[in-house]
């Protein structure tokens, strides 16, 4: 079983229910070949960085679903055949995807939705590295960071290099994007 | 003669002249930086404002990186979420 990706862009002017027969069919499609919708996700409308069937504005919809070729045949089949869809593209994800896997995969992403807490130790985290700077910039001998700091250098001109090189970097694409635009002008 | 010898003079100065700091990818610097074709405001980064995908050797990215960058961009041309030609304004 593959698992794919499925972004179709419909009419946006479509109401709700008149999206509905949509994703019914596409529901319809993956069951008769055995696969598994794992997600559907509704990104609304939004501008189209190009008209497309004369529409500036389009309604997306993302499929997330296991299936085989001959799915994924039918659905593109149908989307062409179907007005209401503007556009469509489907994204192999893994070529060897396991359902069980996934169904588990969905479950603990929704327990952890259930439970936020969980990012707490990210901040913790954060929260000595941060100290540690200011610590070494102002007082660099207090023993009470000292333990931190240790570890703390080569991070730290790890970190900065780059940082320093991206904003320069940042600027020449800014900069020669603009000369070259001017050029073709 | 005395060209010659003002020539061998001058090549040390240019070539610091020539000399450009040193790029960094920034996926590799940063790891949790992702490329995704369906964040279109992350890609945009990478594109000039007519829509053209802005080269390595400008960017700075490495060749891996550069190459999931443009397969990313194409993509996200393909669904319309970048323009093939021209600006878009991305709110």
């Amino acid at each position: 079983m593959r698992r794919y990706e499925t972004i179709i862009i419909t009419d946006p002017d479509l109401s709700v229910e008149q999206r509905e027969p949509i994703l019914k069919r596409v529901e319809d499609v993956i069951s008769q070949e055995n696969g598994y919708l794992a997600l559907t996700d509704d990104w609304g409308a939004r501008k189209l960085a190009y008209e497309v069937k004369k529409k500036q504005r389009g309604y997306y919809t993302r499929f997330d679903f296991c299936g085989t070729a001959a799915t994924v045949d039918e659905m593109e089949r149908f989307f062409r055949i179907d007005d209401r869809v503007l556009k469509y593209m489907t994204v192999l994800l893994d070529k060897n995807a396991d359902i069980e896997k996934i169904k588990e995969e969905i479950a603990s992403a929704q327990k952890a939705i259930e439970t936020p807490p969980e990012k707490e130790p990210l901040s913790e985290t954060q929260i000595p590295h941060d100290a540690a700077e200011t610590g070494a910039s102002t007082t660099p001998d207090t023993p009470i960071t000292s333990a931190v700091e240790e570890k703390q250098p080569a991070e730290e001109s790890a970190d900065a290099e780059p940082s320093q090189t991206l904003g320069t970097q940042a600027d020449e694409s800014g900069t020669t994007s603009s000369e070259t635009t001017e050029e073709i002008k | 003669m005395v060209v010659n010898t003002s020539r061998t003079a001058r090549r040390p100065k240019r070539k610091k002249r020539i000399y450009h700091r040193r790029k960094v990818c920034r996926f590799c610097a940063d790891t949790s930086l992702v490329i995704n074709y369906k964040d279109p405001k992350s890609l945009k980064h990478f594109i000039t404002e007519r829509g053209k995908i802005i080269p390595r050797r400008i960017s700075g990215c490495c060749a891996k990186h550069q190459r999931s960058l443009t397969h990313a961009i194409k993509r996200a041309r393909t669904i319309a979420l970048l323009p093939y030609v021209g600006s878009v304004d991305l709110h």
